[in-house]
């Protein structure tokens, strides 16, 4: 994968109770904010075969996006599903991240939902690895 | 062909269509949770078949259609056309996927080893009918390992080039806009590559199993091994209006390569497709691995695979020969009726004058 924003990938994946309530602790102290876009719309994914290295489009992903702004900084949310309220609260981190506010927390929170998600991951590869088949030749 | 133009039935035109959503009911929200949480498989079908991911949507379109998986895809595919397309991802690699299942039945000690992943390959076919006497069908728990599987495994065929068992080829670096895209250019044929494989991707799962088979029994050109075959996850990386690129979330793909020995090195063919759906994936990529040098009008034919596994084409071309014809009948009725009268005639000629005899020279 490309090289990502560690802080988005935690974001766009966050529990999306969490994430909106964390979000709203954040609105107070962000000031005046231009909404610029939130919308639900369509990403197309494509993926590169390994037969012949050709490019080409598996489908199209639902995704809900915000874009708003605050002064010279924007805030961006993007997240998989039909879930405007999240992409917004996604956004409204991404913009307290990028404007220092209440950084101490919102770094405490994208560190915790890093934890969650990293949890998630291993105890679904511990699943995964009790699965893997030691062959003997016959 | 000519549809005749009907008035009439508007009535019961509109009672049939109540008939068949009041025999499949109500539903609501925890109806549409309810088929999404308990039917991954069929929701994946639908999606890949859609070519639209959203669990939500999916399962919403198999409670609204009471599992008619056509009528649910085509639901799928038109609401897809009231959203907007926001950009396009980057190219998923296989080297990224977050695999949950990964297996070769070419080479047993492939790098990475096998991973079964979740699967009933080697489960017996038992129907739970204690179900039905009221027990309760509680699955056994998986006993994880201590330690977690790697989240990515390495590629065979690459390990197979290292081999000088394939040639693994130059990566394209088509992007973005630039990746020739089915929904917004047609089909033509020679198929580009990106066009095939993203046709396949979208295919009727029934209907790239019955050709695919048909080239497994040996209506086609090369018989498949599964070089590797993966059930995973991919990131969907996308770019923040500031440049940074991120993962807005993972979804569920399948990806197979089956092989041939026919030349000095193996041939792969590939196919993938949104959601786990492994019988597709083996299928279409056997049709993609005998389409070379197939015989015009084969199964096994690039365009004869491509028209006739599109779903929503293919399931709306069959049942639209429901809707009236009575126009273009009647007029084989007629023409029939016609031929049938003329025969008559004819028969009825020439038994009122009888053929000149030997005896009789014609005049």
């Amino acid at each position: 994968m490309a090289d990502t924003d560690p802080q988005l990938d935690v974001l766009a994946r966050a529990a999306p109770d969490k994430l909106k309530h964390f979000a709203e602790t954040l609105i107070g102290d962000l000031g005046e904010i231009d909404v610029l876009k939130s919308r639900t719309g369509l990403i197309m994914l494509p993926m590169r075969d390994t037969a012949q290295g050709t490019v080409f489009h598996l489908g199209e992903v639902l995704v809900s996006e915000a874009h708003i702004r605050a002064g010279d900084q924007q805030g961006y949310g993007m997240r998989r599903g039909h879930d405007l309220e999240a992409a917004m609260a996604m956004a409204l981190v991404d913009l307290a991240l990028q404007n220092d506010v209440q950084s101490e927390a919102c770094a405490a929170f994208c560190d915790q939902a890093a934890n969650d998600q990293a949890a998630e991951d291993r105890e679904t590869l511990r699943r995964v690895e009790a699965t893997r088949v030691n062959m003997e030749t016959f | 062909m000519a549809y005749v133009a009907t008035r009439g039935g508007e009535r019961a035109i509109e009672q049939s269509e109540r008939l068949f959503r009041e025999e499949i009911g109500s539903f609501d929200a925890q109806r549409v949770n309810d088929i999404r949480q308990s039917l991954p498989y069929l929701v994946d079908r639908v999606m890949g078949e859609a070519s639209l991911y959203d669990e939500d949507l999916a399962a919403l379109a198999l409670a609204q259609t009471g599992g008619e998986i056509y009528e649910a895809v085509l639901l799928l595919r038109a609401w897809r056309t009231t959203q907007p397309r926001l950009t396009v991802a980057e190219p998923v690699e296989q080297g990224d996927l977050f695999t949950h299942r990964r297996i070769s039945a070419a080479f047993k000690d492939i790098p990475g080893g096998q991973v079964l992943g979740p699967t009933l390959d080697y489960a017996h076919r038992i129907l739970a009918t204690d179900v039905l006497r009221g027990d309760r069908f509680t699955p056994s728990s998986v006993e994880p390992a201590d330690q977690p599987a790697p989240a990515q495994q390495p590629s065979v065929s690459a390990w197979q080039a290292e081999n000088d068992l394939v040639d693994l080829p130059e990566p394209d670096q088509t992007a973005g806009g630039d990746i020739p895209d089915l929904t917004r250019e047609p089909l033509l044929f020679p198929s580009k590559r990106a066009h095939t494989l993203q046709s396949l991707a979208r295919a009727d799962t029934g209907g790239v199993l019955a050709l695919g088979y048909a080239a497994m029994r040996g209506y086609g050109q090369a018989h498949p091994t599964v070089n590797e075959l993966r059930l995973a996850e991919a990131d969907i990386t996308v770019s923040h209006p500031d440049g940074r690129k991120f993962s807005a979330g993972r979804v569920k793909v399948s990806q197979a390569e089956v092989v041939s020995k026919k030349s000095e090195k193996l041939n792969l063919g590939f196919a993938a497709t949104f959601g786990w759906n492994e019988v597709k994936c083996i299928s279409a990529a056997t049709l993609d691995l005998n389409s070379g040098g197939a015989p015009k009008g084969s199964a096994t034919e690039e365009e004869f695979f491509l028209y006739h596994t599109e779903g929503v084409e293919s399931s709306g071309f069959c049942i639209h020969f429901k809707l009236p014809h009575y126009v273009t009948f009647q007029s084989s009725l007629d023409a029939m009726r016609d031929a049938k009268a003329k025969n008559a005639a004819k028969t009825e000629s020439a038994t009122s004058d009888p053929a000149p005899t030997k005896s009789e020279p014609a005049e």
